[in-house]
């Protein structure tokens, strides 16, 4: 048995085999080899145009997925805590949650024009839901043991809050904040094409309607490559602010 | 001194769509004196736990008061302290900084309160685990650790909530008899909740018989035996089969009544 990555590795240039060979046997625009999107996607660096507009994207991504995390816990945290709070809000919540949040990038744009404000605003959208969901349910998971004892030793409500219920429904919250960055990825490059063409969503939608399917797939794969990566640096941030709940589960 | 005076206690419980009055408590009266090692014993669900939650002040009761050396129980207190049966270890801290958690919620610095937990932990022989986690360690251990945090604080009263009643048998055995030679120390008054009759007779001064729900204190029994109280000696005493056998009568009448 190979190891995890090992078999990663080898899935991986498994696709690129095929691809390639698909590509060139099948010689048409619509699969270009990936010989063909590399080229292309060096040329696009070497330009710069893929790392500025990367840039702004990226830029959009971080604004509006930080202000989805501290919002969204914000929010969790009191629909966790308080029934009322819950009962309140819950409807809306779930409603949004699974309604398709590409319907509300128009009502967005209306409120917010066309600049980097509405970018940000869907993106915000997009993640903040599924954060403010997971950080609810991981608060009124939390057994309630701890806060009796918490409230024996002569906790007052903010200590249980800060020393029991947050760290206590941690897992939780950072499984949203992960769910939250994928979906801020997928706003990210959504209010691109949609909104104004600007960053990598903007270069897909150029490329796209100039049928220049090499830089669209070099532009396809970066956007790829970047949520790899930031799933990655949630996961380790996960990991080390929830490493005690890992290794119980290990056990 | 704790005074319990005519506390009575019911709870709502709903059931489908129907809510019904359960009373958990009728007129319980008892009073513990100063350092003493009183045990409460009475089938499950006779409220005992309830009543410990009550003399801690963690939960609100219907009738009656308690009196700890003359004042009123509204609140937890810095007079009290529990150690639960379920541990309630917090999984996301080391063996040390569970210890440290009382002593945090009372303000004190940090070098202090490490000093003082690494005391504690040393007393019930907990001082190489303190930075394992909760979950490295044996049910004895997390129960030593939870006795270690309750000790912190220096309570006058410790409330011990079945502490032994998740582990087994042999190490039980070992935690009572160093709960007894730590009570010989630090001279606690100890309010403990057992179901286990022959654990009541070993540890106690007096022991207090609930009957079923809703609980009451049947009555209350002196344990004659001379102390420091070694496991052996005390079982093999005639007296302890006496006692804990006059115990065991007086909860199947309490049973039988109930039925």
């Amino acid at each position: 048995m190979k190891s995890r990555s090992e078999i990663n590795v080898l899935s991986i240039l498994t696709l690129a085999i095929l691809w390639e060979v698909a590509g060139r046997m099948i010689d048409s625009m619509l699969i270009p080899p990936l010989s063909k999107i590399g080229a292309a996607w060096w040329k696009l660096l070497l330009s710069g145009k893929l790392l500025a507009n990367l840039s702004l994207s990226l830029w959009t991504l971080a604004a509006g997925f930080f202000l989805a995390v501290f919002i969204g816990i914000m929010i969790g945290v009191l629909m966790g805590r308080f029934r009322g709070v819950e009962h309140f809000l819950d409807l809306y919540v779930n409603a949004l949650m699974s309604a398709p949040s590409t319907a509300f990038v128009p009502v967005l744009i209306l409120w917010f024009g066309l600049g980097v404000e509405s970018r940000i605003a869907v993106v915000f959208q997009f993640a903040v839901f599924v954060i403010i969901i997971n950080t609810m349910t991981g608060v009124k998971q939390v057994d309630g043991t701890f806060v009796e004892m918490a409230r024996s030793f002569g906790a007052k409500e903010r200590e249980v809050f800060f020393k029991i219920l947050l760290p206590a429904a941690l897992p939780a919250i950072m499984a949203g904040v992960r769910l939250g960055m994928g979906r801020a990825v997928k706003g990210m490059v959504t209010a691109e094409m949609l909104l104004t063409l600007t960053g990598v969503g903007g270069m897909i939608m150029q490329f796209g309607s100039a049928f220049a399917t090499d830089s669209l797939f070099a532009v396809i794969l970066t956007i790829l490559i970047v949520a790899m990566i930031t799933m990655k640096l949630v996961q380790k941030i996960d990991h080390r602010l929830t490493g005690w709940k890992v290794e119980i589960a290990i056990e | 001194m704790v005074e319990i005076e005519g506390v009575s206690k019911s709870f709502r419980k709903t059931v489908n769509d129907g809510t019904s009055e359960v009373k958990a408590l009728s007129d319980v009266n008892l009073s513990i004196r100063a350092n003493e090692f009183l045990s409460i014993i009475g089938p499950s669900g006779c409220g005992k736990t309830t009543l410990l939650k009550i003399i801690d002040g963690l939960i609100p009761f219907d009738g009656g008061q308690i009196l700890i050396d003359g004042k009123k129980v509204t609140a937890p207190g810095p007079d009290r302290a529990v150690v639960f049966q379920t541990f309630a270890l917090l999984p996301w801290r080391t063996v040390l900084a569970n210890v440290e958690f009382s002593l945090e919620l009372r303000q004190v610095p940090k070098e202090q309160r490490i000093a003082t937990a690494r005391d504690y932990l040393r007393s019930v022989g907990l001082a190489d685990f303190e930075n394992h986690y909760p979950h490295e360690l044996s049910g004895g251990m997390q129960q030593r650790a939870g006795l270690a945090r309750a000790l912190a604080v220096n309570p006058t009263i410790l409330l011990m909530d079945e502490p032994f009643g998740s582990v087994d048998a042999q190490t039980r055995q070992l935690l009572q008899e160093e709960l007894l030679e730590l009570w010989q120390r630090e001279r606690k008054t100890v309010i403990f909740i057992t179901h286990s009759m022959d654990e009541a007779v070993y540890l106690s001064d007096r022991v207090a018989v609930m009957t079923p729900r809703p609980g009451r204190v049947a009555e209350i029994l002196e344990v004659p035996l001379p102390r420091p109280r070694s496991a052996g000696e005390v079982r093999r005493d005639p007296r302890f089969a006496e006692l804990t056998n006059y115990i065991w009568h007086s909860l199947k009448k309490g049973m039988e009544n109930g039925r």
